[in-house]
């Protein structure tokens, strides 16, 4: 443990004002996430988890609290960390490619070589063919597969997830779990992925946060997963976790 | 084996007034055969009201109105022949359009932008926003004379309002996430005005600007019948003093003529300037 984490949450906090009530979404939240560690947060709706994950990208303050990487408190978005939308947040009017070669524009890199770095992943994503297609004419599973790109175009060191495959279909999504994986063994990144799907949980996970099922957020249990990848749904060892995990939700509902 | 023939022969020809109406519905539905039958009917119809006098003397013929359409390019009315008022109408459309859609998109972008600019133009707008720009004509009058610039006047009257709506309300309805990803990527709020706000407000504010273009039609020929010295809606007016229909049923072929260009062309350019909308549509 000697390594500095990648990024530290240390005693975040939030509460939002809402017709003059003081509503708590997080209380005291402590994470510290390794370099090119996968860590899962899971938890149901209106747990706090997306809170959380804006809070580190910095789109939110916390109340009180602070969320560092690399030992810097973070203060505001950044390009050092990417973030995935949960309802792909696409621009309809540009194409496959000029969604995902926005990051590369915004920092001014030139043209042919943002193509460059957008092609490759585009390919990565599994998209070549499609770079003039737009986002209407794409699937859900396709579109969140833009989304993704377009973050890791921006070359960030962590990724961040927000319930990215909430609005696919059952097979979709574990078909999209799948190629996450993939993705992120050709290109490893520090990554914070939020879901309320307990499969999907193990099949990603180096590491599975479980929050409180009620407000405000909070860290119930860790789960370390050390099942080998790809990881099979059927394993006797993913269906132990799966049962633990399941009887510990249970309890909250 | 007596009689098999006539059965199957009769049979045979129940069958084939099946397939001859099969045809012949088939024919009918047809949209461009329907839209044949239907302008027919509407000049026949027309014809019928004006060679049976319906409405007296007043229903030329369309012949009539061709001829008499033909005499106005060549013989000047007023000193000028159909085309310059043709010209002259549409000239004062511009010139109150495009007024009417620097100032109204501005102001729209302002009040969706700011909201303490909302809160002190609101009142006022929401106000005179249900006054039927025609209302204005003759203050109009009186304030600007019967030159040029009443008729601009009334145009940007008629012109402004949805220009200030749709800019407002197209900017208002923009998903906040997507500033997100401009901000995660690393975007400067200029780049959240250039990467979001104008490209996800330019189709409301476009279906703006086309409501704003064919109401600022309608003005020009509503100011023109009052007082004008020139323009379609004076021809108009004129072939009403000087009692000739053929004259007004001109005008009002002229007006409906221009208008559905400019509906095509917007359409177009629409098309043009928005491709991923362009999709959506045929899709």
């Amino acid at each position: 443990m000697g390594k500095k984490p990648k990024i530290a949450c240390e005693g975040v906090t939030k509460s939002f004002l809402r017709d003059m009530k003081t509503i708590p979404v997080l209380d005291t939240f402590d994470l510290s996430v390794q370099e090119n560690e996968f860590v899962v947060i899971l938890g149901p709706g209106q747990s706090g988890k997306t809170t959380l994950l804006r809070i580190i990208a910095g789109l939110e303050t916390s109340s009180s609290g602070r969320v560092l990487m690399d030992g810097n408190v973070v203060t505001g978005p950044g390009q050092e960390r990417g973030l995935v939308f949960q309802r792909y947040m696409l621009f309809p009017w540009k194409t496959v490619m000029g969604n995902v070669e926005l990051g590369p524009k915004l920092r001014g890199v030139p043209k042919k070589d943002r193509r460059e770095i957008a092609s490759h992943y585009v390919n990565l994503v599994g998209l070549s063919g499609f770079e003039n297609a737009y986002p209407h004419q794409l699937s859900g599973g396709m579109k969140q597969r833009v989304g993704i790109a377009r973050a890791y175009a921006n070359k960030p060191e962590v990724m961040l997830l927000d319930e990215p495959f909430g609005q696919l279909d059952a097979q979709t999504r574990y078909f999209m779990a799948k190629e996450t994986t993939r993705i992120w063994e050709t290109e490893k990144r520090t990554v914070i992925f939020v879901t309320n799907n307990i499969e999907e949980a193990i099949f990603l996970g180096d590491r599975i946060i479980t929050l409180d099922g009620k407000l405000p957020g909070r860290i119930k249990s860790t789960f370390r997963v050390d099942l080998p990848r790809p990881r099979e749904h059927i394993d006797a060892d993913f269906l132990e976790l799966r049962r633990v995990i399941t009887e510990e939700t249970r309890l909250l509902l | 084996m007596s009689t098999p023939a006539e059965p199957k022969s009769r049979f045979s020809i129940v069958r084939s007034c099946i397939t001859m109406w099969g045809i012949v519905r088939a024919i009918l539905k047809n949209r461009f055969v329907l839209y044949v039958i239907s302008v027919v009917c509407f000049l026949y119809v027309w014809d019928f009201i004006a060679v049976h006098r319906v409405f007296g003397s007043y229903m030329p013929r369309l012949v009539e109105v061709i001829s008499k359409l033909g005499s106005m390019m060549a013989e000047p009315l007023a000193t000028k022949t159909l085309l310059e008022h043709v010209w002259a109408s549409l000239s004062r459309v511009l010139i109150g359009f495009l007024l009417a859609v620097v100032t109204g998109v501005a102001l729209g972008l302002f009040m969706a932008l700011n909201r303490h600019v909302n809160a002190f133009v609101r009142p006022v707008f929401d106000l005179l926003k249900p006054m039927p720009p025609i209302a204005w004509i003759s203050l109009s009058i009186l304030w600007f004379g019967i030159g040029e610039t009443s008729k601009v006047f009334i145009i940007w009257v008629g012109a402004v309002v949805p220009c200030v709506i749709n800019a407002y309300n197209g900017i208002r309805l923009i998903d906040p996430e997507l500033y997100d990803v401009v901000r995660m990527l690393g975007g400067k709020p200029r780049d959240e005005a250039v990467e979001v706000v104008m490209p996800a407000a330019f189709p409301a504010i476009f279906a703006g600007i086309q409501i704003s273009l064919s109401s600022a039609w309608a003005c020009v020929v509503a100011a023109e019948l009052v007082a004008a010295r020139s323009g379609i809606g004076f021809i108009i007016n004129l072939g009403m003093n000087l009692s000739e229909p053929s004259m007004i049923v001109g005008g009002m072929a002229i007006i409906a003529l221009i208008a559905w260009v400019i509906a095509l062309s917007v359409e177009w350019l629409e098309r043009w300037l928005c491709p991923w909308k362009r999709e959506l549509l045929n899709g």
